[in-house]
Order: C-alpha cells, then structure tokens, then sequence
C-alpha cells in the first residue's frame, strides 16, 4: 500500500508514514491494519476528544480497483461514546480518490486552532480555513468546498454540524449521504476543528499481476450481478429484507418491546421501489447500487433510507409511513448523525416517556408519542443543536438512560447502541452485540445474515436452527473473522463474493500466496488485535452482555417466547477463540499462534 | 400420499396437496403467480427436467411435467441442479441457504418475492410432504 499522510493539526506539520510490510501481510489493510498502526496510541487515559487522540481513514489493498465493492474506506480511532475501539467504514468515492492522491491513508492528530479543511490535490497537501464552512451542513460544506477548490473531481468527506456540536453520535459523510456512521467519529473531528478532508488525484492503480486482477474482477462482478441477494439489493435495497426479518421477529419496534409490526408491508424495501423510488446509487466500481434514489413527490431526488434507516425511524418508533422515514433519515444525514444511533436513543426518549420517567416538562412541552413524526423531528433538531432535552439524547442512549434514572433501559453495549436485528429472532446476534470490538454492532459479524440461511460451506460456517445457542458459537467466532477480513480489504459485506475469489484477489493485487486459511487467519489476527487494545482500553469479559430488554421475551410475533442465554454462548464463544475464560482475553498461546505475542 | 421425486405422479401429488393444505391455502392466500422450475441433470437425473406449477391464490390452478418451457412466461422461473432440489425436498438444505448461496437461483419479480417469503417456505413444506422417495 501508499505512504500515509500524517498531519499534526495544532502545528500543520506534516510527515509520510510508510507502513511496515509485516504488517501488511499480518493485517492486509483496513481496519485491522488500522488496529495494529493505532496499538501503541490508544490507551484507557487518552481522552477521544482531545488533542492527543488520533484519528485514521485508511483504504484496503484493494480500494479504487473497480474489484467488487472496494471503493470504501474506513475511519479509526478512539471513540467518544464508547471509549473503545472505533471504526467506522465509509462507501462513496472518497477512498478511491484519495488513493489517486498518491496515499492510502491519512492520521491526524493535534487541534487546529481555528476550523479548518485539508486539501489534498495530486500528492500536495494544503491545511485550510474552514471559518466559512463551518455551521453548514453536510451537503452544503461539499459544495462549498468544492467552489473553493475549483475542481469538480474532488471528492470530500466532512461533518455537518452535530459534528462541530460534539453529538457523541456524529458520522463523517461522503458524497451523497455515504456515511462513517457508528461510534462517534464525526466528534473526533469536529474536536479537531477538522471541517473536511478534500481529495483529488490522477494516479493509476496497479496490481502485483494486472492481467489475472482484471480477469478476476470481471469474473466477479459478473457473479455478482447474477447473485440472488445482490439482486434484491439492486433492486429493493437493503430494507427488501424487512418482509422477511418481520417474519422472524428479528426487526424490532416500539423500541425493542413489540415482537410484530402488522404494517411492514408499508416501509420495505418492496413498497419503496412500488412508489417512491426513481432510481439507484452506487459506490465506485460497485454492481449491486443498493443506494436509493426516491421522489417525494417535490421533483427533488433525494437519498432513500436503507433497512437500519427504515427501522430506526419506522417500527421502532411506530411510523408506518415510508415519506416520514425518509424526511426523518434524510434530516439526520444533513446534520451528519448515524440514523441507528439516534433512532435508538430517540426511540428511548419516548420510551423513558411512555414510563414517565421523562415529561413534558423535560422535553419542552413535546409530546413524545408514538408513531408521531414532527415529535422524533423535533428530537432530531434539538439533538443535532444539542438543546434542551437534546443535549441528553446527544450523549447517547445509555448516557440518556443514566439521566433519568433508567440506565438499564438503554438498547446498546458499552456505550453504542444497538443496531436493528434483534438476537431474539435471530440468536447468532447476541454474540455479535455482545462480543463486537466497537459495542452494539451488526457490521462487525451481520450474523443475521447466517441465520437466515446464508452458509458459507468453504469456510466452514454452517446453518444452525436461527434459535440455536451455544452450539453456534465457533460458528459466530469464524463468521467474525471471514467479515474482519472484509474490514480490511475493504470490501462492503453486501457482496456475495466467493472466499477462494476473495484470496485470489488479494493474491493477484498484492503478489501475495495465500489460501483461505491464512485469509482467515488474517481475519482472525485482526479480530485479536482488536481485543487487544480494548483491553489496553479498560475493556474486561464484564463487557461482554446484552441489554436487559434482549433478556426478556417477545409475547407476539416470530420471535415470541424465546430469549438468548448469553452466559453459556460466552462461555462457548470463549472456548472457541482460546481467549482466558477468566479475563475474556486472548490467551497467550494464542496470541502466540496468531503473531500477536508481545503485544 | 406420497410419490417418489421427480415423476409425474410426484408433481400430481404436490398439486393435491397444494389445493388441500388448509394451513397452505391460508398462508398463501395472496399469492399469485406461476413457477417454472428448471433442474439440471445431476447425479441420478441424466436428462434436465422442467415443471410449471400455476399457483393462485393458496391454490394450484395447473401442474404441467415437462412442459415446452417456451410455452410459459411465468412469473418466477427457478434453476437448480438435481442434487440441490432434492436436498431441499428432503430438508437436508434450508430453501433460504439454497437461494442465498446460489444453490437455486430465482429469476423473476424479487420484490413479490421478498414481501411473500412466508408463503416460499410453506410452498416448500408442502412439497417436502409430498415427497417419498427420491430418485
């Protein structure tokens, strides 16, 4: 891979990082390269929002290729929500321009005095003034930038202003609404007084071995196109699944209390693509374009919602009608929130409501009841402003739960909020949720996905009953690892790709020799490392749980009467790994095993 | 009753028990359209095989075995090799996994596909009870 641009913010200097080919071939690139850059940088003091905390975009191997879905990048660091590990991975073009730039990553560290953006044309660095970017919001800071540069190829990833406000659950946009969504990472930033990053560049890409990368990225994408799931991504989007998780109790509502949502059919991905969908969008060199484009009916084309979005704004909170889940997800882009985050923690101020644990007289006088849009509206603005009851909600749910007395009610782990596949329709998510390096995570292992059917017979990960328990722990440990290796490619998880076409990429981009197996040992090297540092961060198997609510059963619906035993999943998960069943910890055979000794 | 997989008798068998089923004809009371499935000669099937199946309403309206394929423009037209169909019909294979690994590929109207999953996998029971033995 490319150099890494090093900018100290509080000084502007600058400086290239060469990563060390060990660990290129150790942890191939992504998040897990992220990890192992970032090891000796994070610890439990570092303050998330102060000068000293780093924060990492890195590309994969593969980003800018045209190989399947790898025009993403990925955002790392501490995170202020959590105080763990963070990362966040970004679709768009962003990734693919910045590698044209001549680097693959860039690091900052330091506090610009003043707002501003960096500018990155053709291998030069500038450090700019933002002072007239900064307040606007995410889509007006990229046509801002874009005037002040003058060039109409840039690509630019930015903050709106939760960012700039501090909003622990602040995302880091691209393009159009192509987000850096989880942890916190838009706060990093904004902390930096870090308005955006501007990239443009004409490099070429190469490959170890152009002809057979060539060869095996059109083979690829063809499959790809050809794919059943890339088609119902195509074609419904990511919500085309909401039928079927309905089915199975596994999309929860009414924040996380009502196993059944009747009206499905009037917020999925099939209804949106029957009415208001005027077309797709995709990120660079990807063939699924599962990204909406939808019409409200004002000839504005406007990003539609995808299934976190739908059901953050639409069964969690009883909206049943697909314009409100599109305005409310759209509002929260603009001002640059992660839609799951702040649909999680404004769907616990209604429910702290409900219990009348919060009143009118906490929210200002709004009535926080369900299904009504200008009351999650209202949350939204306020949030994003950080005023009156906002200010709570901006903190995020555990935080917002704590303020009123309810901690426990909070849906998340360790500080990020859950995302909208619930373990009791689908158990395998109990210990992706409980186990994720970054808190309450579905990308880190969308085990739902395996119990819904999908195996992976090269690899191992078999189907297991999706209300199975223990016995599909070493299955979960093997699907974290195959989507680790995904997190540093950087490869979306919606591509359908064959593991041995994975390998044989990488082989031919890189020049590297690699089976299966030792991709997957790569996955599971950087599933360890990631372990690793949060245990540097404080992190202890007491960390490792569900929120009450997923320990208390459904009374309708497909997943009703049913709830995980996480205790003995742990148990078997820990087992699986050869982590110390006392601590939660690699144990140091295996750290050994995996290289990782020392550390 | 049951028949052994395929055969004509197979696919008699099924359309019966499609339009006696209750619990099928009340999952599947909205659906309507047709399949034609398209199996690939494998293992112990040495020539493809091809069925239509008419399906309205929670019933069956026609089954045709080995139809002239070019007869048909269904609604979903569904490719599977011998062993994969058989490995569904015998539960050896959760018809899910087939369709997200490929197994059986679906070409038609993903989005009446995906609002109708319930009615999939019952269409899929149904079968599986219909079926004895396979070839």
């Amino acid at each position: 891979m490319q150099p890494i641009l090093k900018v100290n913010l509080t000084d502007n200097s600058i400086e290239e990082f060469n990563i060390p080919q060990r660990w290129q071939e150790d942890f191939l690139g992504g998040a897990s390269l992220a990890a192992r850059i970032l090891y000796d940088s994070l610890t439990h003091e570092l303050d998330p929002l102060s000068a000293q905390a780093p924060l990492l975009f890195l590309n994969g191997p593969l980003s800018g290729t045209n190989g399947p879905t790898t025009g993403r990048s990925v955002v790392c660091g501490k995170s202020p929500a959590t105080r763990l590990w963070a990362e966040s991975h970004m679709g768009g073009f962003w990734g693919a321009e910045l590698r044209k730039t001549g680097y693959d990553g860039i690091w900052l560290t330091g506090k610009a005095p003043k707002p501003v953006f960096i500018w990155i044309n053709e291998g030069k660095v500038e450090v700019r003034d933002a002072a007239s970017l900064w307040g606007q919001d995410v889509y007006q800071t990229q046509e801002s930038a874009r005037q002040q540069i003058q060039i109409k190829g840039a690509r630019i990833a930015c903050i709106g202003q939760a960012g700039e406000r501090g909003v622990l659950f602040s995302s880091i946009c691209s393009d159009h609404g192509r987000m850096a969504g989880r942890t916190g990472l838009g706060a990093v930033m904004g902390a930096k007084n870090l308005k955006a990053i501007a990239v443009y560049g004409k490099n070429k890409i190469h490959a170890a071995d152009e002809t057979r990368y060539a060869a095996l990225r059109s083979e690829a994408n063809r499959l790809l196109k050809q794919d059943n799931e890339s088609r119902v991504m195509h074609e419904l989007g990511t919500a085309g699944a909401a039928n079927y998780a309905e089915y199975m109790g596994a999309m929860p509502s009414k924040y996380y209390h009502q196993g059944a949502f009747p009206n499905v059919d009037n917020i999925s991905g099939a209804k949106m693509s029957e009415s208001i969908l005027v077309g797709q969008s995709a990120c660079q060199g990807c063939v699924i374009a599962c990204g909406r484009v939808v019409n409200l009916g004002d000839g504005a084309k406007r990003k539609g919602p995808e299934y976190e979005t739908v059901v953050a704004f639409g069964p969690n909170l009883l909206i049943d009608n697909l314009e409100e889940v599109t305005r409310l997800g759209e509002l929260c882009d603009t001002y640059g929130m992660d839609t799951i985050s702040a649909g999680n923690t404004i769907g616990l101020a209604f429910h702290l409501y409900e219990m009348k644990k919060i009143t009118q007289r906490d929210t200002g006088g709004l009535e926080l009841t369900w299904g009504s849009f200008t009351a999650a509206q209202s949350l939204i603005h306020l949030t994003a402003r950080r005023e009156g009851i906002g200010a709570l909600i901006s903190q995020g749910a555990r935080a917002l739960g704590a303020a009123f007395n309810a901690e426990e009610e909070a849906v998340q782990v360790n500080g990020l909020e859950t995302a909208y596949h619930d373990p009791r329709g689908v158990s395998g998510m109990a210990l992706s949720y409980a186990t994720s390096p970054r808190g309450a995570c579905h990308n880190q292992s969308d085990y739902f996905f395996v119990d819904w059917g999908h195996t992976q017979e090269k690899l191992g990960i078999e189907y297991f009953d999706r209300h199975a328990q223990a016995e599909k722990a070493a299955n979960v440990a093997k699907h974290q690892n195959w989507r680790t290796v995904f997190n540093s490619f950087v490869m979306c998880i919606f591509a359908n790709v064959d593991p041995q076409m994975q390998a044989d990429l990488i082989n031919a981009a890189c020049g590297y020799h690699w089976t299966i197996e030792e991709m997957m040992k790569c996955g599971e090297r950087g599933w360890n490392m990631k372990r690793l540092i949060n245990g540097r961060m404080g992190l202890t198997r007491a960390n490792d749980k569900l929120p009450k609510t997923f320990l208390q059963p459904y009374a309708e619906g497909g997943a009703a009467g049913f709830v995980p035993n996480i205790q003995e999943m742990l148990s078997a998960y820990y087992e699986a790994r050869g982590w110390d069943k006392e601590s939660g910890m690699p144990s140091e055979e295996k750290k050994k095993e995996l290289g990782l000794d020392g550390l | 009753m049951t028949a052994i997989f395929p055969s004509e008798a197979w696919l008699t068998e099924l359309e019966s028990k499609l339009n006696s089923d209750k619990k099928y004809s009340e999952v599947a009371k909205e659906w309507e359209g047709d399949l034609l499935f398209k199996i690939e000669a494998d293992g112990n099937l040495k020539e493809p095989l091809t069925f239509y199946l008419d399906l309205w309403h929670g019933t069956c309206r026609k089954a045709e075995y080995n139809p002239n394929a070019a007869d048909y423009q269904p609604v979903f037209t569904l490719n599977a090799k011998y062993s994969d169909i058989t490995a569904v019909l015998t539960g050896k294979l959760n018809p899910m996994t087939a369709m997200m690994t490929m197994k059986l590929k679906v070409s038609g109207n993903m989005s009446y596909m995906m609002r109708n999953v319930p009615t999939v996998l019952d269409f899929v029971r149904v079968a599986q009870e219909a079926t004895k033995e396979i070839l």
